[in-house]
């Protein structure tokens, strides 16, 4: 019995030893490959998969755990920073993602704001956007990120019109969109339209702060519709006598304008002979 | 007389099905092989032979105990090195031929190269398989395999060689072919340790036996220590006498045509059935004392628990 | 060498098992296949072709190494030819090295089967012979060594099934543990963190060996990348089988 197990006790104390050992080792070995930085980030073969209706395909119907797992990874992958020419791909993972669910919402939301702000395409975001709205036609947040994005980042504002005015069709969508659309209207130097939508806004308007904001815009479309004739006349004046006039009434006198217009409340403009600015009597933001 | 094999005191339980409940399989075993015996290790089915073996062996690992192959300890190369073993319903590799298979085999004991191919030879000239050298195993009949085993178990020219029930399976002229091997390897001064359940083949052979039961040594020792030499009756077949003459000598069975046969148990009996006989003028066709055989020990001691 | 002598006659056995021979023509076909999967893609073709094949060669490569590796033992000792070898002079470790080498052998054959019709695909579409693609295989090739080590770990103790299904999980382990990294990231630093890194550390890392994409891509690859990978692969076959030494040693074989 003994001899038993002493014999067998010392090969597997060497053999546990070793054991410990080579674990210990391909342990480190792991901490240190982590460290080597690879070119090649795990996962990214997904790049090569030409689209992602043929992927669906293969997945046996697992498409959307399939569709989560690949946008869990594009989050990370879109994390790390240190990644060279990153957005690369971007049109091409999203575009696998949401063809594999289209219905899975927050892909849609997420590539575009990566598109619009990290990679500055907006024509990527759009893309991805009007993808969204196109399978989820009730979803009026996808038009309304697309207004949003135009303006902010292209200064577009005729085609944040469209998108809001697609916003606006869509059951549930709430009313600040509507006016965003006429923000936009005005913005994109069309007046009259917006003179009209805002008008509509203030006569349907159901609450009292509406009325005000859908006033004060009023008074602001056409303090510039009036500054701006103002300012044609002044220059004229400015033309013909070498001089601003002392006086807006001047203008009229002199027959650059018809009639002194004045503000939506009645009064009258703030003119600066100095320098020939025009000036609103009040912020309209702070009637 | 050296001892070849000492066992002592082995214990081995298992844990068995799903509970993992503990039986005991091996409750103590001691025995003993001297050189140049053919030794037969006897028990029912489940008695426990094949699982001694195996921890001789080292395929199974005994709880407690000690075991000794030529005095060493029986897992050492040394040991190993001089038994051969021959399985229970050996089952070899398929796609290899008798001689590659006996090549493959060689090769983990290491024999030389040249004295490989000549010891392959008269291998398969021993077990008369020389003309099946080239046939795949998975062609080879039941007493083919058999044979083969047994040259696979001789193959290192054991000194002690373990046989599982070689006999199992075999038609009479196959039992009668290892026979006549194991009475070879005995007079070449090999020692055999035999398990059997074949009874009339042990009390042929074997000089010493043991009788396992339970997990429990019964009985151990010389054959003829064993089975008394003392006639339990005699059998009798005669013919011309009749059976109300033989009455009250023995028990009557009557046979083909005229002939009777007769049983007697006392042995005064047997000369009054002779007498008779000769008086009426009839005929002794046979008389055959019956001595008690290894199977009326056997199942005497096997009915006894 | 005890060893050598398992070791062949494990590859003889092996290379007749005709499981090998219809992944061998999955595999073909796969790699045939991307031929036309290469028709769908505009641009560089040669570049699917690759991909598909090194993946082929992959993955095909890892089926068989899984479904022979967790015959192997099993085998014996269900059919119990196991008996009169490890009644013979020979330590038990002899023969699952054996048994390791021997199938390792009949792997590195298929895979040369393998790329030998991989590499004559892009042969017909480069008209050259693009050794890299011995550097990706002989990678792959490493990946296969440790999958049968674990292959034949279980086979040792468990039944075909059950060690193909666990193979089968390492190798999925293996290849997704990047997962594991970006959820550490997230988690509070306690002790929590501290066990899932060691976790982490302690799981195979497979895709340490796989260098397709970087090759394919003509990327660079630091060459301690290699080196680093080799080692880990010696050291976590080694860990492997030395697992499946211990257990096989104290093995009862009823």
């Amino acid at each position: 019995m003994k001899i038993f197990k002493s014999e067998k006790d010392l090969s597997a104390i060497f053999l546990v030893v070793l054991l410990i050992l080579s674990c210990g080792i391909f342990m480190s070995l792991k901490i240190k490959t982590d460290n080597i930085s690879r070119e090649k980030i795990p996962g990214s073969s997904i790049i090569y998969i030409p689209s992602g209706q043929y992927l669906k395909y293969a997945t046996f119907g697992n498409s959307s755990l399939l569709a989560d797992l690949i946008y869990i990874w594009a989050i990370q992958y879109y994390s790390d920073y240190t990644i060279p020419d990153m957005y690369e791909y971007l049109d091409h993972i999203f575009s696998i993602i949401n063809e594999l669910d289209p219905s899975y919402l927050d892909p849609y939301d997420v590539g575009a704001v990566i598109a619009a702000y990290e990679a500055g395409d907006l024509d990527l975001a759009l893309k991805i956007l009007d993808r969204g709205l196109e399978r989820n036609p009730e979803q009026w947040l996808f038009p309304y990120l697309a207004g949003h994005y135009a303006q902010m980042i292209n200064k577009d504002h005729k085609l944040a019109q469209e998108y809001y005015k697609k916003a606006m069709d869509i059951e549930g969508v709430p009313p600040i969109v509507r006016r965003l659309y006429a923000d936009a209207i005005f913005k994109s130097m069309d007046y009259k339209r917006a003179l009209q939508t805002w008008l509509e806004i203030y006569e349907t308007a159901k609450d009292e702060r509406v009325k005000k904001i859908a006033s004060n815009h009023l008074y602001n479309i056409k303090a510039t519709i009036d500054i701006k004739k103002i300012n044609e006349a002044i220059e004229k004046f400015k033309e013909r006598y070498g001089r601003y006039p002392m006086e807006l009434s001047q203008l009229v006198r002199a027959g650059f304008l018809d009639s002194l217009p004045k503000d939506l409340d009645g009064k009258e403009y703030i003119y600066n002979s100095r320098t020939g600015e025009v000036k609103t009597p009040i912020i309209p933001w702070k009637r | 007389m050296t001892t070849v094999l000492k066992i002592e005191n082995l214990h081995k339980s298992f844990k068995l099905g799903f509970l993992l409940k503990k039986t005991n399989i091996l409750k103590g075993i001691s025995l003993s092989v001297e050189q140049g015996e053919v030794f037969g290790y006897l028990g029912p089915n489940g008695a426990g032979k094949t699982t001694t073996i195996k921890c001789i062996l080292g395929l199974i690992f005994p709880e407690e105990g000690k075991i000794e192959i030529f005095g060493h300890p029986h897992l050492s190369p040394k040991a190993k090195e001089r038994t051969g073993f021959l399985p229970e319903n050996p089952y070899f590799y398929d796609h290899l031929t008798a001689s590659e298979f006996l090549d493959y085999y060689s090769q983990l004991f290491l024999i030389k190269k040249e004295e490989k191919e000549e010891k392959i030879k008269s291998l398969l000239r021993l077990v008369d398989l020389e003309g099946s050298a080239d046939l795949q195993l998975r062609k080879f009949s039941r007493g083919m395999l058999q044979r083969i085993g047994m040259a696979q178990a001789l193959l290192n020219d054991p000194s002690l060689v373990f046989l599982d029930e070689p006999l199992g399976g075999l038609d009479p002229l196959g039992r009668k072919e290892i026979r006549d091997i194991i009475v070879r390897l005995k007079d070449e001064g090999k020692t055999v340790f035999l398990s059997s359940h074949i009874l009339q083949d042990i009390e042929m052979i074997c000089n010493r036996v043991a009788i396992i039961v339970n997990g429990e040594i019964i009985n151990q020792g010389a054959l003829q220590d064993l089975i008394s030499e003392k006639i339990l009756f005699t059998e009798v077949i005669l013919s011309g006498v009749g059976e109300k003459e033989l009455e009250g000598l023995g028990e009557y069975f009557s046979g083909h045509g005229d002939r009777t046969l007769l049983k007697v148990i006392k042995e005064e009996n047997v000369a009054k059935v002779l007498q008779l006989v000769q008086s009426s003028k009839g005929k002794v066709h046979s008389l055959i004392p019956r001595t008690e055989t290894l199977e009326d020990l056997f199942v005497e001691i096997v009915k006894q628990r | 060498m005890k060893i050598k002598a398992i070791a062949l006659n494990t590859f003889k056995e092996a290379i007749r098992d005709r499981i090998l021979y219809l992944l061998l023509f999955f595999a073909a076909v796969c790699i045939i296949f991307s031929r036309l999967l290469a028709l769908l893609t505009v641009g560089d073709r040669v570049k699917i072709i690759k991909d598909v094949g090194l993946t082929s060669l992959s993955l095909f490569g890892a089926l068989m190494a899984i479904l022979m590796g967790t015959g192997l033992v099993f085998k014996e000792i269900d059919k119990k030819t196991i008996y009169t070898i490890i009644s013979k002079p020979i330590h038990r470790y002899q023969f699952l090295l054996g048994k390791f080498f021997g199938l390792v052998l009949t792997l590195f054959i298929m895979l040369l089967l393998m790329s030998f019709i991989f590499l004559a695909l892009v042969f017909f579409h480069t008209f050259t012979i693009e050794w890299e693609m011995f550097v990706a295989i002989l990678f792959i090739f490493f990946e296969l060594c440790l999958i049968t080590s674990v292959a034949l770990l279980f086979s040792c103790f468990s039944t075909p099934i059950l060690s193909s299904i666990f193979s089968l999980a390492f190798y999925l382990i293996g290849h997704t543990a990047w997962g594991l990294e970006t959820l550490i990231k997230k988690i509070p630093p306690g002790l929590g963190k501290t066990l899932a890194q060691t976790l982490y550390h302690f799981l195979p890392d497979l895709e340490n060996f796989n260098f397709k994409t970087e090759i394919v891509q003509h990327l660079d690859i630091p060459s301690e990348a290699f080196l680093y990978s080799i080692l880990y692969g010696i050291f976590y076959t080694l860990f492997v089988l030395i697992i499946a030494v211990l257990v096989f040693r104290k093995r009862d074989f009823i």
